[in-house]
């Protein structure tokens, strides 16, 4: 199950992004089981043995409402799970500890720290910028384009977010371990899409704050 | 296409082949096969593409095509798929199979049928021909989003040649689904009540009525591209007013039941085929043509489940929608194994490969739930495990229906049958090819793979993962090599067929192979909606057990 994202996320959305994945990875393994096993029951007990005619049945209806309202069961259930998971990460902070606005153009990243007074832009397209979180603090990050429509994406987090052109998209990451995440565009953009990489590296608070102080220097 | 028409013509005796004859027809029964000829080019077309794709991707920084030529590819080759291939064949399979099917001797406007067909043959080659161009092909995806589609590159004409191209196609599907729709209603033989229209022929009404609905906002969509790139349109661009999501919309609000247009016929076929190898009737008959309706019903609220991370949708209303067609498509699931159970099942080509329709479409289904769920598809949206879901349904799917339509159909089509040995490899390269291509891919979508990138990191599993799926796409290219193979050595066969090759059911089985140019001399009574299987067994009553 490490494919949905490490054992322990990298962000407290993560975690309950992973929950809701698990949810649906183990109710779809056992539906396969169930539908695969029928199907392969069937094929090998009932294959052709002689030439009687088998019996002609055509319907059983109480069979034909229990197959379809146990899955209207279980749908509504596996919306429940859902709902839960989705509310509180795509809730917004009204006080976030951190602001940071992200920019993308045909092909890269800018990362503006609009409070510290940071801005941070992709010089090397094959690698682009890097943007710095302090951990267990609470970054909204406010997305759009300047041109066609991109996607800010970052496999470790679970997540990712469209940066569409008019369009002032806002989320919270609220990272809980240090290291470093790589980042890509996942919203084909043109012929540099697959080059458009940018990445996040999550520091304890103290770092970040030193890395704010000489950032805002250089930039 | 003019070596198979060729095969055709050889494949009656008593003519010579009049190329003239097959231009200018307007029987249904050749329409058909110029429709299911045409789609199988566009098939080697778009596979060949698919190779070449797959060949660049199958080590990491390779640099077989540059990036501007992968582009074209991959929209070249979702494109064929989809508007040339997919969607038509079912169209081409119905104009054969549907007017048989009802006992009717044509379609009800034969000369708007040939309209179609070649509209759309024309509208094909538009596409296509911007590879004639100096920009090259279009080159933004069989999506095409805005404003990325608006962008004018020196020399990108191809862009605009593909948009009147789907127009051209998108207005053909429109003219050929009302005819479906008409000739249904209007051209039933006497005793064919619409609760004895075979399955297949009520899947396409269901999916002629979507396409009703579904492609002139296609159409308009399309338009209103062609003026914001030319008349000085702002539809899609912020900065005059206009806004990006709104094509979007329009795109997913045609595009989503698009989806069901190129899977509804493909349930049809499986559920004619079924029957006749398990020996039974198709099981809850009453249900499985409602669940079609409830699909093809629901599938026109779904569309924004293609945007969730737009961040500009409802999310939990098209959320809820989605996961709710899982409901009658899982009745049609329970159809099907109803109609194995208790049979007596034996595993003829159209039968192997409808069960690997079963098999692919089944993880298919299960990984479509899981995407309807807006967490997930945070996740999941524009990486590789979409592309592995969507080739599932559409390839898993779809593709096995078509192998299963055209070994069963075969026979009625050209008189005489596919090789059963060749056709049995076919399957076995074509099922193991498919899922060492495509079950990999779920697993670099969720290693952080985007869908639509020419090259990728060397380190990590990504080139593992995309070496296995590379060898399966190459035995799956050995899988069609040997089914064009198997056409023309069975068309050397001049053994003939019966009307009946199968022991089937429905009434296309009930005249000659090929069927006479007026499709039927005498009907049998038709008390169900297996007449032929009627006829087969007067000892038994046919409305038994109903």
């Amino acid at each position: 199950m490490s494919a949905f994202g490490s054992w322990s996320p990298p962000t407290t959305q993560a975690a309950l992004l992973r929950s809701d994945w698990l949810v649906f990875f183990w109710t779809g393994l056992a539906v396969a089981a169930l539908v695969y096993g029928l199907i392969f029951f069937a094929m090998i007990r009932w294959r052709k043995r002689d030439d009687a005619l088998p019996r002609q049945f055509r319907r059983n209806n109480r069979l034909e409402i229990f197959y379809t309202v146990v899955p209207l069961v279980m749908v509504a259930v596996l919306f429940g799970v859902t709902y839960a998971v989705e509310r509180p990460v795509e809730s917004v902070s009204a006080h976030p500890d951190l602001v940071v606005r992200v920019i993308a153009y045909r092909w890269g990243w800018q990362f503006t720290y609009p409070v510290q007074g940071i801005t941070l832009d992709s010089k090397d397209p094959t690698d682009g910028p890097q943007m710095v979180l302090p951990v267990d603090r609470t970054t909204r990050i406010e997305i759009t384009s300047v041109d066609v429509t991109h996607g800010f994406w970052i496999p470790a987090f679970l997540f990712k977010r469209d940066a569409i052109p008019g369009l002032l998209n806002r989320f919270d990451l609220r990272p809980d371990r240090i290291g470093t995440f790589a980042g890509t565009c996942s919203q084909f953009c043109g012929l540099g899409h697959a080059l458009m990489h940018f990445s996040v590296r999550v520091v304890p608070d103290a770092a970040f704050v030193r890395w704010s102080r000489s950032a805002a220097n250089a930039s | 296409m003019s070596a198979l028409a060729a095969e055709t013509g050889s494949a009656e005796p008593r003519e010579r082949f009049d190329a003239l004859s097959w231009l200018t027809t307007t029987d249904h029964k050749r329409i058909g096969i110029l429709y299911v000829c045409t789609s199988l080019f566009y098939l080697c077309v778009a596979g060949g593409i698919a190779i070449v794709i797959r060949t660049q991707l199958s080590r990491p920084e390779n640099t077989l095509v540059s990036a501007p030529v992968y582009n074209q590819l991959f929209t070249l080759h979702g494109t064929a798929m989809i508007f040339l291939m997919v969607t038509p064949f079912a169209f081409g399979l119905a104009n054969f199979v549907l007017p048989l099917q009802i006992g009717a001797p044509d379609m009800a406007f034969p000369r708007l049928n040939a309209l179609s067909f070649w509209v759309f043959l024309c509208g094909g080659l538009v596409v296509f021909s911007g590879v004639l161009t100096s920009g090259g092909a279009a080159a933004t995806g069989w999506t095409a989003y805005a404003p990325l589609s608006v962008l004018r590159i020196a020399g990108g004409s191809g862009q605009d040649l593909w948009i009147v191209g789907v127009l051209m196609v998108s207005i053909a599907t429109i003219l050929t689904s009302i005819n479906f729709i008409t000739t249904v209603f209007i051209y039933r033989a006497p005793g064919m009540t619409m609760w004895r229209i075979p399955i297949f022929t009520w899947e396409m009404v269901a999916t002629s009525l979507l396409v009703l609905m579904a492609f002139p906002t296609l159409t308009a969509d399309l338009a209103m591209l062609l003026i914001d790139r030319h008349l000085g349109g702002h539809f899609f661009d912020p900065a005059g007013g206009g806004n990006p999501i709104l094509y979007q919309h329009l795109f997913w609000f045609f595009g989503h039941p698009e989806v069901y247009v190129m899977i509804l016929p493909y349930f049809g076929v499986v559920s004619e085929i079924i029957p006749v190898f398990s020996r039974k009737p198709i099981f809850g008959y009453t249900g499985l043509v409602l669940a079609a309706f409830a699909i093809a019903g629901l599938s026109m609220g779904v569309w924004a489940h293609h945007m969730f991370t737009t961040g500009a949708v409802d999310d939990p209303f098209f959320s809820f929608m989605s996961f709710l067609i899982a409901v009658p498509t899982g009745v049609k699931f329970f159809n099907w194994i109803g109609t194995l159970w208790r049979g007596s099942i034996t595993f003829a080509t159209p039968m192997l490969f409808s069960m690997g329709f079963l098999m692919n479409f089944l993880l298919g289904g299960i990984t479509g739930v899981m995407i309807a769920s807006p967490p997930i598809d945070f996740q999941a949206h524009a990486s590789y495990f979409i592309v592995a879901h969507m080739h599932y349904v559409l390839g898993g799917g779809s593709l096995f229906a078509i192998f299963a339509a055209l070994f069963f159909w075969w026979p009625k089509m050209f008189g005489r049958k596919l090789r059963e040995d060749l056709g049995k490899w076919t399957f076995w390269l074509l099922f193991i090819g498919f899922n060492v291509t495509f079950l990999p891919m779920h697993f670099m979508g969720l290693a952080g793979m985007p869908r639509r990138v020419y090259t990728y990191d060397a380190s990590g599993p990504l080139p593992l993962l995309n070496f296995i799926a590379t060898c399966g796409a190459y035995l799956m290219a050995v899988g069609v090599v040997l089914f064009a193979y198997n056409i023309v050595v069975s068309a050397r066969d001049r053994t003939p067929v019966g009307p009946d090759p199968w022991g089937a059911n429905s009434l296309e089985w009930a005249t000659s192979s090929p069927p006479p140019e007026t499709n039927f001399d005498t009907l049998p009574p038709i008390r169900s909606e297996r007449p032929v299987f009627d006829a087969r067994h007067p000892e038994l009553d046919p409305g038994l057990a109903r």
